[in-house]
């Protein structure tokens, strides 16, 4: 039991403890319906967005901290410019996804390159791979308050992204506005990984949204009960990985991450079965 | 079938010599008298500064069951995208029940072809049919949804069905739960789009023995996208026969078999640049 207990009795592990088991629900939430639609890879394109985000924070002389307000709308834009290419161009969400990826990344290392010698030095590695046990409280409340205010709008518009993600043609013949929920998705979706982004890094956080919702996909054989397998998956997976972080003592987010990895090679072996 | 998809071999050309293209053919048509579910009013279209359908004029009334034919490219799914409401009208318009096209939705039901939705849908069919009876995707059913959509099944031969997911339904049993979802807000219209496109022989069969029994019903109207001629021997009542222009209208066995019809198609082939430009 103490093997339970004592980790969590320290304030840094349960301010993570809580922002991991948030953002892994949100992820795995938003997950369900972008790996659904065939936009796996959204979530690394969002990612390395932020990156870009993140980077022109620092030209601009915020903190690592304070440039996640900057990372966002930049994000956020990001996210909308693939909705619109893919909804204009009739081009494939890995390939906008693609290239959008490419830009917003290429545009953060340019970022980066471009701050005056004197500016503050940046541990990149932060940004990289995330610092769930450096979570304060202050971004454990903007964590809180992001998982709300998402949790609030899908639960709003569930029935009908679920609808325009079975098939966009018939849900818009039913009268569904499928634009609108193609561009909220996506958006939302920049806000989650900007606020992931801070816990479990860059190069991580596409596993909180991809994985959840694949290992979910082989046990619900409705829409709904996916998204409970994935939410629980996601909640579960964040506070075991980091619960093995601690005894083990290695890396947290990378702990969580196979610890998702092994409930997917878990799921995928029950099902061969 | 995309309308602005490649256009399909020509046929021969000794086999049917060019005829000029002196207006639509019309054979036997529905008794003036009969009330209309859908009316084609002139209607063009234009995609991409390419014109699809040119001044299409035909009727259909209550409870006939009418093959759309023509060949590939000729504009059918133009057309129903149009009567679906999907795509406005250059000139000319459509109407259903005396309302715009796009805008009586419950009264039209929609078949789709096979391939154009995701098969891997963790979906139920009973979620599938209900989706279409409420407008959104249902979190959970209710006993009265659950009732209706059985009775739904029950007619287009698939009660069993109610529970399957979608993922692993044969091509007929899919077909045949798409119908009952195009049945389940009981239309005036229903719309199939190469329904069997994909089917094996087995399921193309008994989902055919399905629309016969709907054409001859007295109460629901259909328009069947095929190039099947089985289909249009079992089930059609009328056949309209496109190609970018209405070429003919009339019954089954006044169409069928009449080399003009090709050979004014392929003659319109050869002129598919000069149609005339649209009218102000």
């Amino acid at each position: 039991m103490n093997f339970l207990i004592e980790p969590f009795s320290q304030p840094f592990m349960q301010r993570a403890v809580f922002a991991g088991m948030a953002v892994g629900g949100l992820c795995a939430m938003l997950g369900v319906f972008v790996v659904q639609r065939g936009l796996s890879f959204i979530g690394d394109g969002l990612a390395h967005a932020a990156f870009g985000g993140i980077a022109l924070g620092l030209l601009l002389g915020a903190s690592v901290s304070h440039a996640t307000w900057i990372a966002l709308p930049f994000t956020v834009l990001v996210s909308l410019g693939i909705a619109f290419v893919l909804r204009r161009g009739r081009m494939r969400g890995d390939v906008a996804t693609g290239v959008f990826f490419a830009v917003s990344f290429a545009l953060g290392v340019l970022f980066l390159g471009l701050r005056p010698v004197t500016a503050q030095s940046v541990n990149v590695e932060t940004v990289l791979f995330g610092s769930i046990l450096a979570v304060s409280n202050t971004d454990l409340q903007i964590v809180l308050g992001v998982c709300v205010a998402v949790a609030i709008a899908l639960a709003l518009t569930w029935t009908r992204l679920a609808y325009a993600t079975f098939d966009p043609e018939l849900a818009r013949l039913s009268g569904i506005r499928v634009e609108a929920l193609d561009y909220m998705l996506l958006a939302l979706t920049a806000v989650v990984i900007v606020v992931a982004v801070k816990t479990v890094g860059i190069a991580l956080v596409s596993s909180f949204v991809v994985i959840p919702a694949a290992t979910a996909r082989m046990l619900g054989r409705s829409l709904h009960r996916v998204a409970l397998f994935a939410v629980a998956i996601g909640v579960g997976g964040a506070a075991l990985g980091l619960l093995l972080s601690y005894h083990l003592n290695v890396a947290s987010g990378a702990t969580i991450i196979l610890t998702l990895g092994a409930g997917f090679g878990l799921a995928l072996a029950l099902r061969k079965r | 079938m995309s309308a602005d998809a490649p256009r399909a071999s020509r046929a021969p050309r000794s086999i049917v010599p060019p005829v000029e293209y002196t207006g639509p053919r019309h054979f036997t048509l529905p008794d003036d008298g009969m009330q209309r579910v859908l009316v084609s009013d002139k209607v063009s279209v234009e995609l991409g500064g390419k014109r699809i359908l040119h001044e299409v004029s035909f009727w259909i009334p209550k409870g006939e069951f009418v093959c759309l034919c023509g060949p590939n490219g000729a504009g059918k799914s133009t057309f129903l995208k149009t009567v679906l409401g999907m795509i406005e009208p250059t000139s000319g318009s459509i109407q259903i029940l005396g309302q715009r096209a796009g805008t009586a939705n419950k009264a039209v039901g929609y078949v789709p072809q096979r391939k154009t939705f995701d098969q891997d849908f963790p979906a139920t069919a009973l979620e599938l049919i209900v989706a279409n009876l409420r407008g959104t995707w249902p979190l959970r059913v209710r006993p009265d949804e659950r009732e209706r959509a059985r009775a739904t099944l029950r007619r287009v031969g698939g009660e069993k069905l109610i529970d399957k997911p979608l993922a692993g339904l044969s091509g007929g049993e899919t077909q045949r739960v798409f119908l009952a979802r195009a049945l389940i807000n009981d239309p005036a219209l229903v719309i199939l789009d190469e329904p069997t496109a994909g089917v094996d022989v087995k399921g193309r069969h008994e989902f055919l023995e399905i629309l016969a029994e709907i054409s001859a019903s007295d109460e629901l109207a259909a328009i069947l996208v095929t190039h099947n001629p089985a289909a249009i021997a079992r089930c059609a009542e009328r056949v309209v026969y496109i190609d970018g222009r209405l070429i003919a209208w009339g019954l089954p066995h006044e169409l069928l078999g009449q080399e003009s019809l090709s050979a004014i198609a392929f003659s319109m082939k050869d002129h598919a640049n000069n149609l005339p430009p649209d009218e102000d």
